[in-house]
């Protein structure tokens, strides 16, 4: 294996480093320039700084999404197969169709940070979310565990620090601190599992631990192993319980970070969550049938999806802040798509992964109208969102699409997906024993259509507050945004009438 | 031969529509322009599809859950289709036509085109559909696309309710329809017309499964179709603009429901009593709605009843196993009852939207051309010959008298109904002195709309004489009763003719008086009665449980419970985060315990 071979192979991650390191370069002195300025004249003319900042800003973004748009056609280069070091980097049609998907998020999240006006530092933030996205890409190619937990840790440091990364708002800095304990405990707990199974197999190959756990019988140390390694999933995909850190985070971190907690990082725990499960664990599935209760990890992964669904839903609904209901909302969609991995199997597996990758792209859409509605409102409660519709029916508009998405109402995304995974439940085993995983599913599916459609009246119905329409930020609406919010919307509603384009691909791409 | 004609002429319409709908709505003249010129590009593109024998086109998938569920896009081209397609586009381009003027000053004229449009694609949709999903899906574009259409002058309160009524009676229909298609979709695996065909005799031994899967399919036609009981919405639905009246109640919509009818015969005559079933309810309606229209006084009214009354004997035949008898009644209706429809908005344009037939009078000089393209109609309506509505209907009659002579005498009854209440309209609105002043005033409409009449009257003289007709459509072979059948039904149509103009020659107003028809059997009144109790006793029931279970047990329980929590952790900011710390701690070890000891 020579480096050029492994440089080829690893283009992808290569060229998001580089942009990374570009971008931070650029931050760093474009900044300095910056705050020069804005001492020079300290009480002066604060536009000048400020007008400063938002062209490094417009800068940065540009060439952020200009080298993710690079790596994406890097990664549609990638050969079709292709193994390194013993599986730490592995390369399928399908790792490369969610390095694309990772990217793709991360390229609106980009998207989102050109009108995020408190970061101050755009330069050094858009790295971090570039090696976020690095972390992203680990994570999906890899079939190892030592390198999963490094992707994950990657991903992990990266997110503490975007989520904290607005130093003026209080909010903000609580957001990163309850993040960073969580994700450090949760850590910790995953490493320990994955030491645990290292120990009874001998291996980290994820190929290797399920031939060597194929003789084995679940033994309690063997069982504590699984429901260890499994943590750390379970807190970066926000199953209940350990979903504590979600709402917080949602609501204090600046508004890119949010949505890439939201969609990138779900996404990519999702596609190694289920490997980790589904190939490495694939022996242990026990049986998570209603009177028929095996031990293995199924039943352990279907207990969180039927928590989540009802925590979620049910905590959703007494909500009055938007981004807080997003995070509550998000629980309750991580046990839904749990439940195509507790369905096991090929078609089990690529129902999750269909459901969540449209799950990421209406909540990267959804931020991005709450960003657009904070920068002209300065704030995210439901009060700010009424009468949208007569301001922007845009926004009004695409935001209903993805509510309604989110609702699961056809012909939307949401519809199909949720459509996909629990027929694929209610086959997956023959005497349909996940029926009541599904009956739950279904119910906190009818609670949750009431917090949308309060969302949808608040925007359709409500009468805009005063304070709201004498509101003088109305300045430079953000084209680039719309337009992007509508693509979204569009690629939402495309991907419900059209759910084949994308599910038919991902059945396909299944190992 | 593979052709993109057909996408074309589906996708013209909607094109049009969505153009119209967000481009145009300003520019009025330029919205009817757009709209005129799709649903003629559809005509021609129909007419191209007709002219050539073994024309295909493209298909593509849609849905695909492997294993479960597979919906293609593909049209079906057969020699059905391929003759509605050409019925529809065309009785659809002339009354785009006709709207021109009928609707000249309206101020909604570009929301009428963009939606007259949209209804177009939703009909050709229903039409060349190869599955059920597809026509399903296109059903229910038609429903909302009329109910846009009949609530067009929204302000009026008449039209608004009319609008709801019709949709919401049709939905009855349709939510039958839907179970009886998941019916069979679970039964044979596939909601393909052409695959379901070859499947149809593995259910053969569930005699009772096909009846109750045939009648639920003919629910959705019950809705569509105006079938007794669900026939209620069509006469309301005449507070439309007049053009839509013609085009929708009269012409296409309703027809859908017997177009689907004969599209999935192969289910229905699988099963005799579904067959019984359908073809008594089709003579029930076409006898109900003569009587009610014999008592009625408004000139749409009146025809909205014979389209009733029309559409029972389509069904009837349906019932009685021939597809060819009923598509050829389909076929000659079209184009009487179009005529009947413009040539009535015609009388009403000009008379200052006067509908009452006793306000007109002496009609015959002042609208000439009106006048004699109405007659047309009204003779091929009764089944006069040599006009087509004769050849069609004593088609069906002697269907009825070789296979049910019950049904038959009710049919002939009905005959005699019909000329007597289409002679009585013909005698009071054209004949007589004018009996007000906007009906001495009048006088004859602008060419854009007797062209219209003009080309639709010749269509139904001649549309019933064998040789233009079998261009389009197999005709129903008549047997050895082929002289006494049509000898009967005249004789009906001259008693029911003489009798009216006995009755009503030179009257000012109603010289009967029966309260039962005129108030249409009470039909309204008692659907009201039943709504108000089972809506009144459902809504306390209801209301009961939303505000004692959901909204003080579920939502303010849990919702202010968790709310309270949440206040009062945020309170204590170390023993939040330590909290929740101890709670994921709680979680890691119930779920070991969990894996493990379960």
């Amino acid at each position: 294996m020579s480096y050029l071979e492994l440089l080829k192979l690893a283009s992808t991650e290569a060229v998001v480093v580089v942009t990374a390191l570009v971008v931070l370069a650029i931050g760093l002195t474009t900044r300095r320039e910056a705050t020069g300025v804005t001492v020079a004249t300290a009480q002066g003319d604060q536009n000048v700084g400020g007008s400063s900042s938002a062209r490094t800003n417009a800068i940065c973004s540009f060439i952020a999404a200009l080298g993710l748009a690079i790596a994406i056609g890097t990664a549609l280069m990638l050969p079709r197969k292709a193994t390194l070091f013993s599986g730490m980097l592995v390369i399928t049609p399908l790792t490369s169709l969610f390095k694309i998907i990772c990217m793709a998020l991360a390229f609106f999240a980009v998207l989102l940070t050109k009108s995020e006006k408190s970061l101050r530092h755009p330069g050094e933030y858009l790295a971090i979310l570039l090696l976020a996205t690095v972390g992203l890409m680990l994570l999906v190619s890899s079939e190892e565990l030592l390198m999963i937990f490094i992707g994950l840790e990657l991903l992990g440091l990266s997110l503490y620090v975007m989520v904290a990364f607005d130093k003026t708002d209080v909010r903000s800095a609580e957001a990163g601190l309850k993040y960073f304990l969580f994700g450090s405990t949760s850590s910790a707990f995953t490493l320990f599992g994955i030491s645990l199974i290292y120990g009874m197999s001998g291996i980290t190959s994820l190929a290797a631990i399920s031939e060597k756990l194929a003789t084995v019988s679940v033994q309690p140390l063997l069982a504590v192993g699984i429901v260890m390694t499994l943590i750390g999933f379970a807190f970066k995909i926000a199953a209940a319980p350990f979903h504590l850190w979600a709402p917080d985070a949602y609501q204090g971190a600046p508004i890119p970070s949010a949505a890439f907690i939201a969609s990138g990082s779900k996404v990519a725990s999702f596609v190694v969550l289920g490997k980790i499960v589904l190939v490495g664990f694939a022996p242990l599935h026990g049986d998570a049938a209603w009177h028929a209760m095996v031990a293995g990890w199924s039943p352990v992964l279907a207990a969180l999806a039927a928590l989540s669904i009802l925590v979620g839903n049910f905590v959703a609904l007494a909500q009055s802040n938007l981004r807080r209901l997003l995070a509550y909302s998000a629980v309750a969609h991580a046990g839904y798509t749990l439940i195509g991995l507790v369905a096991g199997d090929r078609e089990g597996f690529s129902a999750a992964l269909f459901y969540t990758t449209t799950y990421a792209i209406t909540l990267v859409g959804a931020f991005g109208v709450v960003a657009l509605v904070r920068r002209e409102t300065a704030g995210d409660d439901f009060s700010n969102f009424s009468g949208l519709i007569s301001r922007s029916p845009m926004l009004a508009g695409c935001m209903s699409i993805f509510m309604l998405s989110l609702a699961g109402i056809p012909p939307l995304a949401g519809f199909f997906g949720k459509f996909y995974l629990f027929s694929v439940a209610l086959r997956a085993d023959a005497g349909h024993g996940l029926l009541w995983l599904v009956a739950v599913a279904l119910f906190g599916s009818l609670i949750s259509l009431y917090y949308y459609l309060i969302v949808l009246k608040v925007i359709f119905v409500d009468e805009p507050s005063l304070a709201i329409a004498s509101s003088p930020d109305h300045l430079s609406p953000d084209l680039l945004q719309r337009i992007a919010v509508a693509v979204l919307a569009a690629v939402v509603l495309f991907l419900g009438l059209m759910p084949d384009a994308l599910a038919a691909g991902l059945l396909a791409a299944m190992p | 031969m593979s052709s993109i004609l057909p996408w074309i002429l589906l996708l013209a319409p909607l094109c049009s529509a969505a153009c119209i709908t967000l481009f145009a709505l300003r520019w009025k003249a330029l919205s009817s322009f757009i709209s005129i010129m799709a649903v003629l590009l559809s005509f021609i593109c129909s007419c191209l599809v007709f002219a050539r024998a073994d024309i295909s086109a493209p298909q593509f998938g849609w849905i695909d859950v492997a294993g479960a569920l597979k919906v293609p896009f593909g049209l079906t081209q057969d020699q059905l289709s391929k003759m509605m397609l050409v019925l529809v586009s065309g009785v659809g381009a002339v009354i785009h036509i006709y709207s021109l003027g009928y609707m000249r000053d309206d101020e909604g004229k570009s929301r009428y085109f963009g939606a007259l449009s949209l209804f177009m694609f939703a009909m050709l949709g229903i039409v060349v559909a190869n599955n059920f999903v597809m026509l399903f899906m296109f059903w229910e574009l038609v429903g909302f696309t009329s109910y846009v259409l009949i609530g067009h002058w929204f302000y009026r309160d008449a039209a608004a309710a009319a609008a709801k009524k019709a949709f919401i009676t049709t939905r009855i229909g349709d939510f039958g329809f839907m179970i009886g298609i998941l019916m069979l979709w679970m039964a044979t695996g596939s909601i393909v017309f052409a695959e379901i065909t070859p499947r149809m005799s593995m259910l053969t031994s569930h005699p009772t499964f096909l009846t109750v899967v045939a009648l639920l399919i003919f629910c959705g036609a019950v809705g569509k179709s105006a079938q007794f009981p669900l026939h209620v919405w069509l006469p309301d639905a005449m507070e439309g603009p007049t053009p839509i009246s013609a085009l929708i109640h009269a012409a296409t919509m309703v027809a859908a429901g017997v177009y689907m009818l004969v599209r999935v015969a192969f289910v229905i005559q699988t099963s005799q009593t579904a067959l019984l079933v359908i073809a008594w309810i089709g003579t029930i309606t076409a006898v109900l709605a003569a009587l009610i229209a014999t008592q009625q006084n408004d000139i749409k009214r009146i025809l909205a009843y014979s389209t009733l009354s029309q559409l029972g004997y389509m069904v009837m035949a349906v019932g009685l196993a021939s597809n060819d008898a009923s598509m050829f009644h389909l076929f000659t209706h079209a184009f009487f009852k179009a005529l009947l429809f413009l040539a009535a908005g015609s009388v009403i344009v000009m008379l200052h939207h006067e509908q009452n037939i006793w306000k007109m009078g002496g009609l015959s000089q002042k609208l000439p051309i009106t006048f004699v393209t109405f007659v047309a109609g009204a003779l091929a309506l009764i089944g006069c010959p040599p006009f087509s509505g004769f050849f069609s209907k004593d088609a069906i009659l002697a269907l009825a008298y070789q296979r049910n002579v019950p049904i038959f005498a009710v049919g002939l009854f009905t005959a005699f109904l019909t000329a007597f209440y289409v002679i009585r309209l013909l005698v009071i609105v054209f004949f007589g002195k004018p009996r007000s002043e906007v009906a001495r005033e009048s006088r004859e409409s602008p060419a854009v709309m007797t062209g219209p009449l003009i080309v639709l009257a010749l269509l139904a003289t001649l549309g019933g004489f064998a040789f233009f007709a079998r261009r389009f459509l197999a005709l129903p072979i008549e047997k050895e009763v082929a002289v006494f059948v049509p000898a009967v039904a005249i004789v009906a149509l001259i008693l029911g003719s003489g009798l009216a103009i006995v009755l009503y020659r030179n009257r000012a107003s109603e010289p009967l008086d029966l309260q039962l028809l005129r108030h249409k059997f009470y039909f309204d009144e008692f659907y009201r009665w039943l709504i108000y109790w089972t809506q009144e006793l459902l809504a306390g029931v209801f209301a009961f449980f939303d505000r004692w279970i959901i909204d003080a047990g579920a939502v303010s329980g849990s919702g202010r419970g968790t709310l309270g929590i949440g206040a009062l952790l945020r309170l204590i900011q170390i023993g939040n985060l330590q909290a929740y710390l101890f709670l994921f701690g709680l979680g890691i070890v119930a779920l070991i315990y969990f894996a493990v000891f379960h």
